[in-house]
């Protein structure tokens, strides 16, 4: 894995042009269709922050600039509250596939960690970015603004993919910590031993919006035959024996995909979402029209 | 199928241990996965790692099952009973005889035979052992007492069947002495039959493989020459072998022009004599049948005869005249006697041969052979004898061995009187204690012969030897034809052929324009290269253009017992008839040659696999690769 590559000057690139994009998208579609929590206070003056290229011009101060000739977007107390989590499973399962494929799931999850905590800073939500350990999650946050996109980015360049993840210790760890639960965003494969139901259930019931992104790669979602094979978790080390044979490795795949629509159902009836996304699909198309389409970017 | 040593299979049970050491060495791939969690759910959904889900499509484990099948039952050697006579000791006598070139089976019966000879080859099994006599005019052994199914085919492959009668005798004979002295020996005869009547029974069970299914055949059994009153003749007979009637046309054809051609019918089992008038000049004749409906052998339907058209030869009596040399030289075949006795008035030159009956030579020699009897000495004294005074002690002392004296007696020869003579060129034949009574010898190129008495001085006459000395004289002088043969010869009869004075080699060229050449440095040559039915021509051996035809005969096949192609069943060749061919004897074919191929192919089949990386299925996705 290269870090030091994670986010080349391609990706940022990218990264900006997603985030005007992005921004459209959201306020656009998801305007009048998201409500505040705080009643009444919708239209309440917070506070000014610098205008970026792609804001709204109608919400540019006009007197402030006519004064200062600076232009100043005027932030509401709407957007001001809503508060953006980025969960990064970062197990060792996320470390594949291991022979620095274009697939590799970790480095594909960061770009769209780092793809949603950026339109989140951009247009002033409060951002924060978690990866999740059994040993102990690492935070980055809360932050908001623009000026903290490049901490942001050396942080994630810093984050490294090991070891085993408790799925349901981890979430609910991070759960009762809840300081503003808000919009949550949890990028893992799910392939967690104990399951991931406990932790949903915590974080909905703390009143966190989850949308569950898991990204395998293509070889976890169409294996190919092998003949007798012993495989060997890379997460766990734990092995199953097996003779890889085409009936098998269809039955592999029905598995698969009704493991993922029992998330998918379980998700929806709690009124989260569930996108499953092979890291072959690039992830700007992840983030923006498999995101829009889900309606899960706002 | 049965197995010759069953025990073996026990070594089957290896195939436990194998399937054992497969379960428990069984040595997965490690790979590396993201994650088990699925693998395992679907491992307690199916159970995918049952042992013997294991063993499931793993080629090599079945490759080398299958590798130990075919060995266990290679070494149990299996084999099929078949319903051959192959087995034991066997001799097999093939008939080559003539009747075998019948196509009544195509192609003949003769390939037909071979190849139920053939599958005697391939059913033997490997204790037994073939000795392959083929019969025909000599028959030969092909192959010994061999077990080695090449050197039998190779053996078989030489064997051609010859337009000669069999020598059913010689034949039976060798097979007695082949099928002495082992255990199983068992004579199967495969032909047509056609054996005579009385032959000596064999030590062994005796078999008969028929050939062969049909009768019809035409087949011209005589061709001869014979000078009539009226002119030359020629004289054929046809005879029809089948049961069935039969319409032919038989044509003559005289130094290679047709003479006639006639349509004749026969019906089953008759003959007929056709009778032909010849032009003087006759001399090469060739009698040829057609016939309209099914003539299953076609080698007797063409005969040959070759006419001596030379006329007769001319022998000239000089002398006084004696009854006896008269009446014997007068009833000599093809000569022509005259006598007289003046010497002076006689042309001399266009005689065969001057008998000098007490009359002096001439000066200078005979000009021509001579026979010498009371020589008379020259009134000059010269030519080529001294003649002497008589001797009376004419009691004989040695007799050479010479082709004059063949089948002559001199023992009871008296002779009362003779003359000395003295010929240092001639050799003495006949010694009696005074001198010489007989000699011979070659004076300027002619042969002359010297009788030193009178005729009437001795009882020679009276003698049973004087025809046979004096037909040898005649035969010894007369210049000789190179071969004297009255009426044709039989397929691969021999024939001696005569040096002819001035010619060291003779070119002799048969049917098919086969040409052999002969040396003659001997007194006579053996001829016997006459396998194929057809004209012989004998020539010097000059240039191609200035080569003189010396002489002719013709060889035919005239053998009723070979033209009467039915095929016979059974034949009586021991005391019991033959037992047919039917299923009695159990041959049996072992099959572990095939079984051992396979394996050995199989073997290499699985080192291939080792070598390449074989598995089933056979490609891999880059990604499942072990990794290191």
């Amino acid at each position: 894995m290269a870090e030091a590559r994670l986010f080349d000057e391609q990706t940022l690139r990218r990264l900006e042009r997603l985030s005007l994009v992005a921004r459209q998208v959201r306020v656009g579609v998801l305007k009048g269709e998201r409500r505040s929590r705080r009643r009444g206070s919708a239209i309440e003056f917070a506070d000014y922050r610098d205008y970026s290229p792609g804001d709204d011009l109608r919400r540019l101060d006009w007197n402030v600039f006519a004064r200062l000739e600076r232009p100043f977007i005027k932030l509401l107390e709407e957007e001001e509250d809503l508060a953006i989590h980025v969960l990064l499973d970062g197990s060792a399962s996320m470390d594949w596939p291991p022979d620095g494929s274009d697939y590799h799931k970790m480095n594909y999850a960061l770009r769209v960690t780092g793809a949603l905590a950026y339109i989140g800073l951009v247009v002033g939500d409060q951002v924060t970015v978690t990866v999740l350990h059994s040993a102990g999650n690492r935070s980055w946050g809360p932050f908001r603004g623009r000026q903290s996109l490049l901490p942001l980015l050396q942080f994630l360049e810093s984050v490294k993919a090991s070891g085993p993840t408790q799925m349901n210790q981890t979430l609910r760890a991070y759960a009762l910590h809840a300081r503003r639960p808000g919009l949550l965003f949890l990028i893992s494969d799910l392939f967690s031993p104990g399951g991931y139901r406990q932790g949903f259930q915590t974080l909905m019931a703390r009143g966190y919006e989850l949308v569950t992104i898991q990204p395998l790669s293509p070889d976890e979602v169409n294996p190919a035959p092998g003949g007798d094979v012993r495989f060997v978790d890379v997460e766990t080390a734990g092995a199953a024996e097996l003779t890889l044979d085409q009936v098998t490795v269809d039955r592999y795949r029905e598995r698969l995909f009704a493991w993922q629509a029992e998330i998918a159902a379980y998700l929806r009836d709690r009124g989260g979402r569930f996108v499953s996304v092979e890291t072959s699909l690039p992830w700007e198309r992840l983030v923006l029209q498999t995101l829009r389409i889900q309606s899960v970017v706002e | 199928m049965a197995f010759l040593s069953p025990a073996w299979l026990l070594l089957g049970l290896l195939a436990i241990p194998l399937v054992l050491l497969y379960m428990l060495r069984l040595r997965r791939r490690e790979v590396p996965v993201s994650s088990t969690l699925l693998w395992q759910q679907l491992l307690q959904d199916r159970e995918a790692n049952a042992p013997w889900q294991r063993l499931r499509r793993n080629l090599f484990l079945l490759l080398q099952l299958l590798l130990l099948t075919l060995l266990v039952l290679a070494l149990a050697r299996p084999f099929l009973p078949s319903e051959s006579l192959a087995g034991g000791n066997m001799v097999v006598l093939l008939d080559g005889s003539a009747s075998m070139l019948a196509t009544d089976v195509a192609p003949t019966r003769f390939v037909e035979a071979t190849a139920q000879v053939e599958g005697l080859i391939a059913a033997m099994g490997g204790d037994d052992q073939m000795t392959l006599i083929l019969v025909g005019a000599t028959p030969s052994i092909l192959a010994s007492a061999s077990r080695d199914p090449g050197q039998l085919r190779q053996a078989l492959a030489s064997a051609q069947a010859t337009a000669a009668p069999a020598d059913w005798e010689a034949a039976v004979a060798l097979a007695a002495g082949a099928v002495q002295g082992f255990d199983e020996g068992r004579v199967i005869l495969i032909g047509d039959g056609g054996l005579p009547a009385e032959l000596p029974s064999l030590p062994a069970p005796v078999t008969m493989v028929p050939v062969g299914t049909e009768d019809a055949n035409l087949a011209l059994t005589a061709l001869a020459t014979r000078d009539t009153i009226a002119g030359p003749q020629a004289y054929a007979n046809v005879s029809n072998y089948g049961s069935a009637t039969q319409q032919a046309l038989v044509s003559l054809r005289a130094d290679g022009r047709l003479l006639s051609s006639q349509r004749i019918g026969l019906d089953g089992g008759e003959n007929q004599g056709l009778v032909w008038s010849l032009p003087d000049d006759a001399q090469m004749l060739e009698a040829s049948l057609v016939g309209e409906d099914d003539d299953y052998l076609a080698q007797d339907n063409t005969a040959w005869a070759v006419r001596d058209a030379s006329g007769r030869g001319r022998i000239l009596l000089l002398g006084e005249g004696n009854r006896f040399l008269e009446t014997v030289l007068g009833v000599m075949p093809d000569v022509e006697l005259v006598r007289t006795a003046n010497v002076d008035g006689v042309e001399l030159g266009d005689a065969d041969l001057i008998v000098y009956d007490g009359v002096p030579l001439p000066a200078a020699g005979p000009s021509t052979d001579a026979l010498v009897i009371d020589p008379v000495a020259t009134q000059d004294g010269q030519g080529p004898l001294r003649v002497g005074g008589l001797f009376t002690d004419t009691a004989v002392v040695q007799v050479a061995e010479h082709e004059l004296l063949r089948f002559v007696d001199w023992n009871d020869i008296s002779v009362r009187q003779a003359k000395r003579i003295e010929a240092p060129w001639a050799r003495a034949l006949v010694l009696a204690e005074g001198g010489p009574l007989l000699l011979a010898g070659e004076w300027r190129g002619q042969r002359v012969i010297i009788l030193t008495f009178r005729l009437q001085d001795s009882d020679l006459p009276l003698q049973i030897a004087f025809p046979v000395l004096m037909a040898n004289i005649v035969n010894w002088l007369r210049p000789g034809r190179v071969v004297n043969v009255n009426q044709s010869l039989s397929v691969g009869e021999s024939v001696t052929l005569r040096p002819v004075r001035g010619a060291a080699t003779l070119t002799i060229r048969g049917p098919g324009e086969r040409l052999w050449t002969l040396r003659v440095d001997e007194e006579a040559v053996a001829f016997g290269e006459t396998q194929r039915p057809g004209l012989y021509q004998i020539a010097d051996s000059g240039d191609q253009d200035s080569r003189q035809l010396l002489g002719a005969f013709a060889v035919n096949m005239f053998a009723p017992s070979e033209s009467a192609i039915a095929p016979v069943e059974t034949v009586a060749l021991s005391q019991e008839p033959l037992e047919q061919n039917e299923s009695g004897a159990v041959g049996r074919r072992e099959l572990w040659p095939w079984l051992a191929a396979v394996a050995v192919i199989l073997l290499a089949l699985e080192w291939w696999g080792y070598q390449t990386g074989w598995r089933l299925p056979p490609t891999l996705g880059h990604r499942w690769r072990r990794i290191g």
